[in-house]
């Protein structure tokens, strides 16, 4: 899952970033406000990490244009301010949850999950379809009951997928949302994991549609 | 131990009092003896008016043998008075009360004169005719003479002294009275709130106590203001030490969980960079609170350029790291006066500060110059200096230009302002001209005890 981290100080974002790529994140990390603005209006992140002290444009201000500007993506607001009426404000200015440095790098996954979660209407936990259960927390994954062993980018596309059950997502989409700036891409990458996914849950739960992308149906009949 | 404070109601009234008992005793002591005086002088003529008119009528009438005048029969008061006449030294008249012998033991002088008879004293007055061989005593009691005294005495000193604890129980009142707008205060002061630094609101104080009230008044606004400026500094410390400590919990839980030894490494590496870092923030705290706490300067005459050359030979091994070319430009001692420790601090920060924010490879330069006019110690970088809007609000307290990478609070420029302060310096920023980036002069006005002639 590929979030933006929006942190100016140098050894907290550095910190942030690697905590949070040990909980399989695909972190891209800005230091200001008017890059942080930039980054969110073009790039198709999964959520952001939104420190409110920043040079150049402060965090408040930018999570206001970017919610003006009709980006929804869930924010995360980190910061030093815990008095009632920051929470308040955060919140009022279109904040999906507030967090309080110092922060526990575990605590701070889960809520991210948890906001990315709701934010595709999934209240559980775990994400489940076609007698496929997803657990994004364990990063595992079960059929029927038996534990299917997935790579971390196989994982992150049927997650993916499964978060947008029944929408057509594009390659490109697809990319953006499993690798962070720098990464190098391999070609046909996602026709690959795809390819495995297929063999590993079957070859009819991701369907192709041609010259567009690749879809996983919502199930039909009783729910 | 403190001794109980002295009612200013009961000193008050105590003052008055007693002014008024000194004015009453002394009215009463002028009465006293000006009464007696007139008293004394009526009843002396009456004496001597007497005599008179016994050695006329003796003239004229002259008895024969010793003639004994009954004269008690004659008023109340007559066994208090005496008569005696003598014609050539035989007793020819007296009153009923008169002895034998005369009145006045020498018999001499016409006049009068006191004397003691049977333990009362007498007032007599005495006329001695030598032509006719007349001699006429007059005389009467002191005690009747005193008891008129008393009695004109009596009527002017009583209402006075019936006065007197009416005047006592009216001083009380009228103190009580005067001392209500004090009393009202006190009470005011004793209802509020302990925590109160609002305005003390007193309806209608009198003159004297308008300059108490508005000192109190003064006083809380000081002590609400320092209160404020606590309350923020303190919030801000705390949300200032945050983030760095942010870091550490987050580096030191990523090398918890790191499997890859490189990466395990670094971060534990910034682990302790983190701590290094709130470390650094808690000194600089340290600093800016007691500047805020207006300490007194420990100044005296300091070699500023000293001062620099020490400085910077601790600030150049960071200089070196960034392969930065750290300089200061050699000149003769230049003196100042100030706090030796402070003007170090200052020094530090603005060397630390061209350090943290020139990039690698850059050149920062710092010279003093010193004239007539005023001692300026400048330091110069070739890093990319700021814009405009940025310098204006450098100083502010954790303000951060934009594009800064390196960790930093913004509290050094809040330091280096407030020394500067202190000290009577000027902080000028603006673009160098000799380096292209940001120059920072702090000057000192020689004809400011800042400066001092060598």
């Amino acid at each position: 899952m590929r979030i933006l981290l929006v942190e100016d100080d140098a050894l907290l974002g550095d910190g942030l970033r690697a905590g949070l790529q040990q909980s399989a994140f695909a972190v891209d990390w800005v230091r200001d406000g008017p890059s942080a603005e930039q980054a969110l209006r073009t790039e198709p992140y999964a959520a952001a990490v939104l420190d409110l002290s920043l040079p150049g444009k402060d965090g408040l201000s930018v999570l206001a244009a970017i919610r003006k500007a009709g980006v929804k993506l869930p924010v995360l607001v980190l910061t030093a301010r815990d008095a009632i009426d920051d929470r308040v404000r955060g919140l009022d200015q279109g904040a999906d949850d507030y967090v309080v440095k110092p922060v526990d790098l575990l605590e701070l996954a889960a809520r991210l999950r948890a906001l990315v979660r709701r934010s595709h209407g999934q209240p559980q936990e775990c994400l489940t379809a076609h007698g496929i259960v997803l657990d994004p927390a364990a990063r595992c994954v079960h059929q029927h009951g038996q534990q299917v062993m997935l790579s971390v980018r196989e994982f992150d596309l049927l997650h993916t997928l499964l978060l947008n059950m029944g929408r057509v997502l594009s390659r490109e989409q697809l990319e953006q949302q499993l690798y962070s700036w720098g990464q190098e891409i391999e070609s046909n990458a996602v026709e690959v994991h795809v390819h495995r996914l297929r063999r590993k849950l079957g070859a009819t739960l991701i369907q192709t549609v041609r010259g567009v992308g690749y879809v996983l149906m919502r199930p039909t009949g009783p729910a | 131990m403190t001794r109980k404070p002295y009612s200013l109601q009961g000193r008050l009234a105590l003052l008055v009092l007693g002014m008024l008992a000194a004015v009453w005793t002394a009215t009463a002591a002028i009465v006293w003896f000006d009464a007696r005086h007139e008293v004394e002088e009526i009843l002396d003529s009456h004496l001597a008016q007497a005599a008179a008119f016994v050695v006329a009528q003796y003239q004229h009438d002259r008895p024969a043998s010793e003639v004994q005048v009954d004269m008690l029969s004659l008023h109340r008061y007559a066994y208090k008075t005496t008569i005696q006449v003598f014609q050539d030294g035989r007793l020819v008249l007296r009153s009923a009360n008169a002895p034998t012998t005369p009145l006045v033991a020498d018999g001499g002088a016409t006049g009068f004169q006191t004397v003691l008879i049977d333990n009362a004293r007498w007032r007599v007055f005495a006329v001695h005719e030598p032509a006719t061989g007349l001699q006429v005593y007059v005389g009467e009691q002191e005690k009747s003479r005193n008891a008129i005294l008393w009695a004109v005495l009596r009527s002017t000193l009583w209402p006075l002294v019936l006065a007197l604890p009416l005047l006592v129980l009216a001083v009380w009142w009228a103190v009580h009275r005067g001392l209500r707008p004090l009393r009202g205060l006190g009470r005011t002061l004793l209802e509020r709130r302990p925590d109160a630094l609002d305005r003390v609101q007193v309806d209608d104080a009198p003159a004297e106590m308008v300059p108490m009230v508005d000192a109190l008044n003064a006083l809380f606004q000081r002590i609400e203001t320092l209160l404020e400026s606590e309350r923020r500094f303190t919030a801000d410390a705390a949300h200032e030490l945050r983030t760095p400590i942010a870091a550490i919990r987050a580096h030191a839980q990523v090398a918890l969980q790191e499997t890859d030894d490189a990466l395990r490494r670094h971060a534990l590496q910034h682990t302790i960079d983190g701590c290094d870092r709130a470390t650094r923030l808690a000194q600089q705290l340290l600093t800016l609170s007691r500047l805020e706490a207006n300490a007194v300067l420990d100044e005296k005459q300091v070699d500023l350029q000293a001062l620099a050359r020490r400085e910077l030979a601790e600030a150049a091994p960071r200089a070196l790291e960034k392969h930065q070319a750290l300089e200061l430009q050699d000149g003769p001692p230049c003196r100042i006066y100030g706090d030796e420790a402070l003007l170090a601090v200052l020094v530090r920060n603005l060397v630390d500060n061209a350090i943290r924010y020139s990039p690698a490879g850059a050149r920062i330069l710092v010279h003093l110059t010193q004239d007539a006019a005023q001692t300026r110690l400048s330091v110069e970088d070739s890093g990319p200096g700021l814009p405009a809007e940025d310098l204006a609000r450098l100083g502010e307290r954790f303000f951060r230009p934009l594009g800064t990478t390196e960790s930093g609070s913004g509290l050094g420029w809040s330091i280096v302002r407030r020394i500067a302060a202190a000290h009577r310096m000027v902080v000028e920023v603006e673009r160098s001209t000799r380096l292209g980036g940001l120059a920072i002069h702090a000057v000192a006005p020689s004809q400011d005890k800042a400066f001092a002639t060598n």
